[in-house]
């Protein structure tokens, strides 16, 4: 199998670029028409996300594999891109690279959030519509299908994917539900109504949050963020009245001094009569005095550094399961490899013999002939005989071809020997 | 031999210690479906041997005497049943949550406690055979199991609550346990459904005792079994309908505290009862 893939990414472009090479999935498909109008005896998989667009390319034969160059003149034609500058801008793998990149793509390690787990589902997306565009594509599957376990292994076997890594998505998917049961029955209430505020109120609405209270010192903005996630607006002046009915308190105002302090505090705790109150003070500089959280028993507060502290945390936690998923898909790679080449030189295997026995045949037949009066023990032996010599003929060779196909060299087929041997033998 | 008669203790006990071991792993390997699988695998089977053991050993000995799951080791054995199936139930529940960790060691622990002391502390025939014995006994067993699950609920609760207070959220890795709410909720069930059971069997335990008086109604309130759960069940109630009408002590962490004392009051009551010979015939 031989592979080629080029492509951008957040790595080496910026958005701008991205977004001028990148398809819409609407697009795939007639750009794949277009590359078989072009390259029929390959097969082609085009992977376009907001992070990265790449086109892997394969095929059985070496010369069948299209050029770097022509790959790019193809997708200049489709984009309003100079060749130059493509030229420039993309990287290209081969081979056992190609592969190893598919590979560490799929399982998300090169994504730009490591251990997102939407890039496999692209991945998965890109497969159908390749196999759309070509049904009869073996190479694909073969390679996509590697691809999807490799992701799966990586996603089973480390723990890359389980910690969460942005302020917003700890808050809501880690802490909130580590209180909260559902959301949809709680109370939320947001204290300013900045970006922090947007992107929480986003993670909360996916948990199910559906009784949102804005409250801001400018009231434009407040109605504004209460509108875009069907929520309501309080006057700032009910603060401590909203606090009271609040479960969970998000807060983000530019105050320059604590907006809640512990005196203030009290007479809403006794109003809350104690009821769990979970509140993430995003803030800088903090709007919750941090003794409330320590002086109230069921009072959860967060500042930004506490949520910080656990992305980080959850960052280490992931980069130290690095070494571990390389392993993965360095094996995966590895015995990508060597499953190709065992099929590759079983066929050469498969024809040698056929071409042996079949010259064996031929000669024990001439022998019968000429000879008269073999008996039948005779010709049993005669036959074992032909047998035993194609036999230890073919075995050196056979054994060094499977010796072959066995090491890791990162060849996707035992090239040299393999060629000689279909040389020497005139095999097809 | 038929095959029920080859179930003994140590096949369901092995497989309750296998499914805790299992639990245990979570702490240091990462979830897998294999081991989860394996884990409810166990616990079935463990639960099947439990519930064929305690069938058959029942049936024979209604036979012979009276009521075998009358005797301590029988009482023991059914309420580590009932913990067992409460496990498994949750399991599906809360499907990552490490209850096991809590609750096995208290299954094991009934059935540690029910092999120590045997069967040979039957309960006598005359009592386990009447009607108001048999609600009695089947309401304590189910009273004390819910207390017991309220007490792990408690616990939970409270090591929950620590490490959210402490921000301590990533440290534990794969032992995440149940939301806050959720743990809550079912620590103040676990309290009005034990406070109804065991008033049950605090009263039938008095109507047993008028039915078998031929001197008319004598409840000995100076026998120490029969304050220690007037005062069980009372403070039950207490908690229970205090913790409905009066929100601040609604507060988890309250409600927490309420199940570990409630736990505490059976643990002295069933002490008290195993010392004056309460169940194995001796008065009242």
């Amino acid at each position: 199998m031989n592979m080629l893939v080029i492509g951008c990414s957040h790595h080496v472009a910026d958005a701008s670029f991205r977004e001028r090479v990148s398809f819409a999935p609407n697009q795939v498909s007639g750009f794949l028409d277009s590359y078989y109008e072009k390259f029929p005896e390959s097969e082609a998989l085009l992977l376009s996300t907001c992070n990265r667009t790449e086109l892997y390319v394969l095929a059985d034969q070496s010369d069948s594999v299209p050029s770097r160059m022509d790959l790019i003149e193809l997708l200049a034609s489709r984009h309003d891109v100079p060749v130059q500058e493509l030229d420039s801008a993309l990287y290209a793998h081969r081979d056992s690279d190609a592969v190893s990149h598919l590979f560490t793509v799929s399982s998300s390690l090169d994504s730009m959030v490591v251990g997102e787990s939407q890039i496999v589902s692209q991945v998965k997306q890109a497969y159908e519509l390749a196999t759309e565009a070509r049904p009869k594509s073996p190479l694909i599957h073969r390679m996509f299908d590697a691809a999807i376990r490799v992701a799966k292994r990586v996603s089973t076997e480390t723990k890359i994917h389980e910690n969460r890594v942005s302020v917003p998505s700890v808050a809501i998917n880690v802490l909130a539900k580590q209180i909260f049961e559902r959301l949809d029955n709680k109370k939320i209430l947001v204290l300013g109504a900045g970006e922090m505020s947007e992107e929480t109120l986003t993670y909360l609405k996916a948990a199910g949050a559906n009784q949102i209270t804005v409250a801001n010192r400018t009231a434009e903005r407040a109605v504004s963020l209460a509108n875009q996630f069907g929520g309501q607006t309080a006057a700032w002046s009910e603060l401590h009245h909203q606090l009271s009915l609040a479960d969970l308190v998000i807060s983000t105002t530019g105050a320059s001094e604590p907006i809640v302090n512990v005196e203030s505090f009290e007479p809403v705790m006794k109003a809350r009569k104690q009821k769990t109150l979970f509140i993430l003070d995003l803030a800088i500089p903090r709007d919750f005095d941090d003794r409330i959280g320590e002086q109230f028993d069921n009072v959860f507060l967060y500042s930004l550094d506490d949520l910080q502290r656990e992305c980080e945390r959850n960052l280490n936690s992931r980069k130290n399961q690095w070494p571990k998923a390389r392993k993965i898909v360095q094996d995966e790679t590895e015995l990508f490899f060597r499953d190709t080449r065992r099929r590759a030189s079983g066929s050469t295997i498969a024809q040698l013999k056929k071409q042996a026995n079949s010259i064996k045949d031929e000669e024990l037949k001439r022998l019968m002939n000429r000879l008269d009066s073999v008996s039948d023990k005779d010709r049993e032996q005669i036959e074992k005989s032909f047998h035993r010599v194609v036999n230890k003929l073919l075995h050196p060779p056979l054994e060094s071809i499977r010796e072959d196909s066995a090491t890791d060299d990162g060849q996707a087929e035992p090239v040299g020997l393999l060629d000689a041997m279909k040389r020497l033998f005139k095999l097809e | 031999m038929n095959w029920p008669e080859k179930i003994s203790i140590t096949c369901f006990a092995a497989s309750y210690l296998v499914v805790l071991a299992i639990e245990l792993m979570r702490m240091y390997i990462p979830r897998s479906a294999v081991r989860s699988t394996i884990k409810i695998g166990f616990a079935i089977a463990g639960l099947f041997s439990h519930t064929v053991y305690l069938f058959y050993r029942a049936n024979v000995s209604f036979d012979q005497s009276g009521l075998w799951l009358g005797s301590w080791f029988g009482w023991s054995l059914a309420g580590a049943w009932l913990l067992a199936a409460a496990y498994l139930w949750l399991i599906f529940q809360k499907f990552n949550s490490p209850i096991g960790i809590f609750l096995l060691p208290v299954v094991l622990g009934l059935i540690g406690w029910g092999s120590y002391v045997g069967s040979e502390t039957q309960f006598s025939a005359v009592r386990e055979k009447s009607i108001w014995s048999m609600v009695h006994g089947v309401a304590l067993l189910i009273g004390t199991a819910v207390v017991a699950l309220g007490f792990v609920f408690g616990v939970m609760y409270l090591i929950h609550s620590r490490r959210l207070k402490s921000k301590s959220i990533s440290k534990s890795g794969q032992f995440r346990l149940p939301s806050l709410e959720w743990l809550q909720r079912y620590a103040e069930r676990s309290l009005l459904a034990s406070a109804c059971f065991l008033g049950i069997g605090f009263v039938s335990g008095i109507a047993r005792n008028l039915t078998g008086t031929s001197s008319g109604i004598v409840i000995p309130w100076q026998n120490p079994v029969i304050w220690t759960s007037a005062v069980l069940f009372g403070w039950l109630i207490f908690a229970s309908i205090g913790s409905r009408i009066y929100q601040p002590s609604r507060n988890g962490r309250k409600v927490a505290m309420l199940v570990l004392v409630s736990f505490l009051f059976l643990v002295l009551e069933l002490g008290i009862v195993w010392w004056v010979g309460h169940a194995t015939g001796g008065e009242p």
